[in-house]
């Protein structure tokens, strides 16, 4: 392990580590446009030149393409440095447009940065000398590109070709007419597209989810986890919800990947990174319902009283066998570690489970994206929320006792049942069982199937934790309260366990957290104090061996 | 062609007709000294080489016997790249070594093979010169007919194949790991140093030799009069002679084989014929567009090898000399030569990329009579925030004459400044 020293200040980094790496350690920039960590260094950029002092010789060198040696003297803040970067700042801003406020980049753009840090130089070019390239150019379905800002570090294009193993964006023409375009008759269309813009230093490229939609200073960022499928991406949600008048149904104003080094490391997929629109969509459940006649309006806590009166009553007639609960493997861990403790263990309901084979799918590929679209099928196999002893019914099976009516109460949560039945079957199954609860954050088919319906809060209104294919426990940090009268998913159980008599652990998510970790064996040991930011594995799990995240065909660097 | 005290012992077959023709060739005795090569060990040619005090005529002048001893232990395959992409300003050597005498080349790049025991040689030829490449490809295809190229090479149990790609018209392709990027099907854009040395890391990541035209010709001559012999034609620390392509305000211009290390006078007027219509030379540029420019001054004791240019402050670079008269503008100079690396720039990295064309720009408004008076500092300027910092040495290509034209002739350019 190489001992140096930046800016006489010792460090001490991995063999093999660049100097832009051993720099970070110590909370030191070494600016830089091309070297991204994920990506192969191709030196091109020119910022990132510093002084390097090895025995007894003096030399300038790129920091992305030198190793770190033992003995190694660098200087990131000498006079001779800051004239370099100053020199090569003024070489990209020679033909850069002046739209700083106009671009959506600004706030938030290394150009701009680095020009307060190493430029403030006055202007040597007319503005009649500018070049002109491709302005609004649309490079894909999600994308778009100005060329007149792009400082042609070739992040984008080597991203598409060595981590989603497509070649659709490259650097055409040579010399002051090189520009970034699509690669001839290709779209910037892969499912990864969307970081392409995360890796833009500048404002070239830019989200059209995104663009024109806020100044980026206006943001406010939560670490978060993905939950569009069961690898569990960590990611940060900006958001922004003071100035409503932009958009006052638009809360979450973009998702951004953030790195995890055993998960997704500095990418995210594009069905992931669009898929908040769900948060706020207009079809969001934000009140209760019910076709209990002789209510006006729907409460939850009048569909709360009702519920455990038709569950009391089924019990009590009929016995645990009357009761079926079909969970959903997309709540969190503590929803299903309070709706196993309540039906499972206090009410002896055999009939629960997560699975149901009509589910839908998603598309699966080597790099991120998994088929299973839960966020929590490992956590809810661990916690135990499944058919048990002896007349337990499995997901499938649930339904079609359903449909014979050999339930008085049916409980569903998130899924829609109605998408796997047909007309007649819909019918049957609102006759035949006496009465249905369903708990679900969207408009849909149960919401008119059901005697009852309570909202439920998404993944981005509320603190929790999931457990991905991996079995890595993460957590999520809630930015905002959840929409209307949408209530967690685990406070349901809670106050349905209240009404039921049976006191169920903890007023706090926390509390639930820390009481699956002295119940459940595989949380053993866990503590919601003690999550870290990056997860933590199950108890008896071993962290997975490092798998470096990009497509199993990655064309070489650019 | 003439050498009125030239040494001919690379060109002496130039003028012969039919040298192109293997048969002819194999008269004049072509492809002996690659069986005296295969008699010796690999090690022993490298040594022959080493001691012979060969240096690359591309411009680089680095010792040919030293880069082939670079060759990593123990990896193969490895690769043979004669670089034929000849295309600085004022450079034309390699095109009559291609063109009159190509079995020479590749008689030289096969015992460069033998001695770095590498499988294949790429010949890189500049995709503009369409007639050499024909003539190298029938050569190529001839050697390989007579059994000079191909599996078991005259019996030595040794194989070797030559194989004949061009460029598309880049001068960036001459730079060596440019030339192994469009080799292997890639844009030329050069390559990131470290690695430093394409004998290490080179042609698909395997040790590559890439070594000029001229260089390689010279090797058979080496093996036939021995490396003591070749020294004597040169300086001590470069051996042999060196091809001056001589252009610009002279009488005879052309490609002149004399001994390195010999005056800069002797090229001139013995060689070339003086000055044309009697003019006073004014500068030279002694090593092809990128080398400084030298005033009459500096020139006045010069000998053209490579420690004395450098010592007087450009460098041999192709040995590409251009005669200047007191007729010819330096600022206009300076617009032909910063457009053409404006033009040839790769685009790869930002100092060059976007600083050739500024330089090209601030160039031709003092030219036209637009230019203000910090334009000459912001020239000098300019081209300091190039040189050395980007990642082959076009840049400082450009940096170093624009440097060296705004020094030694400022009082031109001032006197285009209204202002």
């Amino acid at each position: 392990m190489p001992h140096l020293e930046i800016n006489g200040k010792p460090v001490e980094v991995p063999a093999g580590t660049n100097l832009i790496e051993a720099a970070r350690r110590l909370n030191i920039e070494i600016p830089h446009y091309c070297y991204h960590p994920g990506l192969a260094v191709v030196g091109s950029c020119r910022m990132c030149q510093v002084e390097v002092e090895l025995n007894g010789r003096k030399s300038i060198v790129v920091g992305c393409n030198t190793a770190a040696a033992d003995g190694m003297k660098v200087f990131n803040n000498t006079e001779a440095i800051h004239r370099i970067r100053s020199g090569v700042l003024e070489f990209y801003l020679q033909h850069h447009p002046l739209d700083c406020p106009i671009c959506d980049d600004a706030g938030e753009c290394d150009l701009q940065n680095y020009y307060l840090l190493h430029g403030l130089h006055d202007s040597r070019v007319e503005l009649t000398e500018k070049h002109h390239k491709h302005k609004v150019h649309d490079v894909g379905p999600t994308v778009v590109l100005d060329s007149e800002r792009c400082v042609l570090c070739s992040r984008c294009a080597r991203f598409c070709r060595e981590i989603a193993g497509v070649d659709e964006l490259g650097i055409f023409e040579h010399g002051g007419d090189s520009e970034l375009l699509n690669v001839p008759g290709r779209l910037l269309e892969n499912d990864y597209a969307g970081n392409v813009v995360d890796l833009c230093p500048v404002g070239a490229l830019t989200d059209k989810d995104f663009r024109f939609r806020r100044r980026v200073w206006y943001l406010k960022r939560t670490p978060s986890v993905c939950t569009g499928c069961s690898r569990g991406c960590n990611i940060y949600v900006d958001w922004e919800t003071s100035r409503s008048y932009k958009n006052p149904q638009r809360r979450i104003q973009r998702l951004k990947p953030r790195y995890n080094r055993g998960v997704n490391e500095w990418w995210i997929c594009d069905r992931g990174r669009y898929g908040y629109h769900a948060v706020d969509a207009e079809n969001r459940l934000t009140a209760p319902r019910t076709k209990s006649d002789g209510e006006s309006e729907a409460t939850v806590d009048g569909v709360l009283d009702r519920a455990a009166e038709k569950i009391k009553a089924a019990l009590a007639k009929h016995g645990p066998k009357s009761v079926a609960v079909i969970a959903s493997s997309s709540s969190s861990n503590e929803d299903l570690f309070l709706l196993k403790r309540l039906f499972a263990d206090e009410l002896k309901v055999h009939s629960l489970d997560v699975t149901l084979s009509g589910e839908p799918k998603g598309k699966e590929d080597e790099i991120l994206m998994k088929a299973d679209v839960s966020p929590n099928r490992r956590g809810a196999v661990e916690i135990g929320v499944q058919p048990w002893g002896g007349g337990g019914v499995a997901g499938d099976d649930i339904v079609a006792s359903a449909l014979d009516g050999d339930y008085e109460v049916l409980i569903v949560v998130h899924h829609d049942l109605t998408r796997m039945l047909s007309q007649k079957e819909r019918n049957r199954l609102g006759q035949n069982c006496d009465y249905i609860l369903y708990l679900g954050t969207h408009e849909n088919g149960m919401c008119h199937l059901a005697d009852d319906v309570i909202p439920i809060a998404m993944w981005a209104e509320r603190d929790a934790t999931y457990t991905n294919f991996q079995g890595r426990v993460q957590r999520t940090w809630r930015p905002f309260e959840p929409r209307g009268e949408a209530l967690c998913e685990w406070r349901v159980w809670q106050e349905l366990g209240k009404r039921l008599g049976h006191s169920l652990p903890a007023e706090s998510v926390a509390g639930v957290f820390d009481s699956i970790g002295t119940v459940v064996a595989s949380f053993k040991g866990l503590t919601w104090e003690g999550l870290p930011a990056n997860g933590i594995m199950l108890t008896g799990v071993s962290e997975p061996a490092y798998r470096k995240v990009q497509s199993s065909h990655p064309l070489p660097a650019y | 062609m003439t050498s009125s005290n030239g040494t001919r012992l690379l060109s002496r077959n130039f003028a012969l007709p039919g040298q192109a023709n293997l048969d002819t060739a194999l008269k004049r005795g072509a492809y002996e000294m690659l069986k005296r090569a295969l008699k010796m060990k690999p090690e022993e040619v490298t040594t022959v080489v080493k001691a012979s005090g060969l240096r690359g005529h591309g411009g680089a002048g680095f010792s040919a016997g030293m880069k082939w001893g670079f060759v990593p232990k123990d990896v193969f395959p490895r690769y043979v790249c004669v670089n034929a992409d000849e295309s600085e300003p004022g450079t034309c050597k390699d095109r009559l070594i291609l063109e009159y005498d190509p079995h020479l080349l590749i008689e030289g790049a096969l015992i460069c093979a033998w001695a770095v025991q590498a499988e294949r040689i790429y010949i890189y030829v500049r995709g503009e010169y369409f007639y050499p490449t024909r003539i190298v490809q029938r050569a190529i295809d001839e050697a390989r007919a007579k059994g000079f190229v191909g599996e078991n090479i005259l019996g030595s149990g040794w194989s070797c194949h030559v194989h004949l790609g061009t460029g598309a018209g880049q001068y960036i392709c001459g730079e060596e790991t440019g030339l192994i990027e469009s080799l292997e099907g890639k844009k030329g854009w050069p390559r990131l140093k470290p690695p430093f040395y394409p004998a290490a890391v080179g042609l698909w990541g395997k040790p590559t030799i890439v070594n000029n035209v001229e260089t390689l010709a010279f090797v058979p001559r080496i093996i036939e009069i021995g490396a003591e012999k070749f020294l004597s034609y040169g300086t001590p620390k470069a051996g042999g002679p060196t091809l001056f392509s001589l252009s610009g305000s002279v009488n005879r211009p052309g490609v002149y084989e004399l001994p390195t290390g010999v005056p800069l006078k002797t090229l001139i007027y013995d060689c070339g014929g003086g000055i044309k219509d009697g003019r006073r030379l004014k500068a030279v540029i002694p090593g092809g567009s990128s080398s400084h420019i030298l005033t009459a001054e500096e020139c006045e004791n010069l000998k053209m090898d490579f420690e004395s240019v450098v010592a007087a402050g450009s460098m041999l670079g192709s040995a590409a000399v251009m005669v200047i008269d007191e007729t010819v503008s330096i600022p206009r100079l300076m617009v032909w030569m910063t457009r053409f690396y404006a033009h040839e720039s790769c685009g790869q990295c930002t100092p060059c990329r976007e600083g050739t064309g500024w330089l090209l720009r601030l160039a031709t408004r003092i030219l036209e009579g637009r230019g203000r008076r910090r334009d000459l500092d912001d020239l000098y300027e300019l081209a300091e925030n190039i040189d050395g910092k980007t990642i082959c040495a076009l840049g400082q290509a450009v940096a170093w004459p624009t440097k060296s034209y705004i020094t030694k002739f400022r009082h031109e350019f001032e006197a285009l400044i209204q202002e």
